[in-house]
């Protein structure tokens, strides 16, 4: 299986595949972004977004798009920390696919990111799906930052976790 | 004469907040100039009371909610409260300086109980104060604690301070616990 994830850097000819998980409401449920209705906004989030983006990957399982990863940085005085944020379509979530895309971006990303130190990683107190890939690999849980986020009208509690450059690669 | 006098912790003097003036340079220069109080700051201690004025000026005096603590209507320091950027108007962080010789009489704490107090009555829609302090600023830990501030964990390697990348502890306040 591990050989079958990989990523890749966006292209707008992706647009189709990543329609797929954007207009699912499983999905978006823990983003702050609303589920999309129709592949035009998409393409100009990816032109606007996800292609001119710092560090941003294409998840692909057996070499078709199934998710979207991210290493988003801070600037100024913070710019030794960047934000992990990742997304994968909901028919492909329980197989350790979003697990492997992690372990693949830590390997390379204090390489890629000028400055950064700390890449973290804010995960909803319920996303137990999500806490799990964070454990998995390698990531250390910070604390729990109460009523950090909204999402959606609601406050949420949120976990916060961290990967610094000194720390083992699972 | 009370004899006891002796025996207890001197009392921490009347403090008041409010807004700071374009006069409050000379007052401003005691804290901001002096480099054991800049030691956790991002910026250097300041060297020209021009730099100072501007800093009052462009940051100070336009800035949501930054206040002086005063003795006296004379500042010895001052507290700030940033909302978080874009849509968590729910979330504040606080910030807080104060000048040396005022350090150790509990200043900054009775300053952070008027500021949660002001906070959460003024601010629309608040729910959450946060402050960090760096792992080797036990004093500013303490004055949080006092205050009434909860200890969420420490944040490794989380921001550059003077050429070094530094672990933080982030503390918070909610509203209900106010």
């Amino acid at each position: 299986m591990d050989e079958e994830v990989t990523l890749r850097p966006c292209n707008l000819a992706d647009v189709d595949d990543l329609y797929e998980y954007a207009s699912d409401d499983k999905v978006s449920a823990w983003c702050r972004w609303d589920t999309y209705t129709n592949k035009e906004d998409l393409l100009n989030y990816m032109k606007t977004c996800m292609i001119p983006h710092p560090w941003m990957r294409v998840i692909c399982y057996r070499g078709r798009p199934v998710g979207s990863i991210s290493v988003t940085p801070y600037t100024g005085a913070d710019r030794c920390r960047a934000e992990l944020g990742y997304v994968l379509a909901s028919q492909y979530w329980g197989k350790g696919i979003a697990t492997k895309a992690v372990k693949l971006t830590m390997e390379t990303v204090f390489k890629d990111l000028k400055d950064l130190e700390r890449v973290e990683a804010l995960v909803d107190v319920e996303n137990f799906g999500s806490q799990k890939v964070l454990e998995k690999s390698g990531f250390t849980k910070d604390g729990v930052l109460r009523r950090f986020w909204i999402n959606k009208g609601t406050v949420r509690d949120m976990i916060l976790y961290s990967f610094i450059s000194t720390d083992p690669l699972v | 004469m009370n004899h006891d006098q002796n025996h207890q912790k001197p009392k921490t003097p009347t403090i008041t907040l409010r807004k700071f003036t374009l006069s409050d340079v000379d007052s401003f220069m005691s804290w901001a100039a002096d480099p054991r109080v800049t030691r956790f700051q991002r910026r250097d201690p300041y060297s020209d009371p021009a730099d100072a004025l501007a800093y009052i000026t462009t940051h100070i005096l336009p800035h949501p909610w930054y206040r002086a603590i005063c003795i006296d209507n004379t500042p010895v320091g001052s507290i700030s409260i940033k909302p978080a950027p874009g849509e968590d108007r729910h979330r504040a962080s606080i910030g807080y300086r104060l000048a040396y010789d005022y350090w150790g009489k509990g200043i900054a704490t009775e300053a952070l109980k008027l500021t949660i107090k002001a906070a959460f009555e003024e601010l629309d829609d608040l729910e959450r104060l946060e402050a960090i302090a760096d792992v080797d600023n036990p004093a500013s830990q303490r004055v949080l604690e006092k205050a009434g501030f909860k200890e969420e964990g420490i944040l490794r390697k989380y921001v550059r301070l003077k050429g070094e990348t530094r672990d933080m502890v982030m503390f918070s306040f909610l509203v209900s616990e106010f």
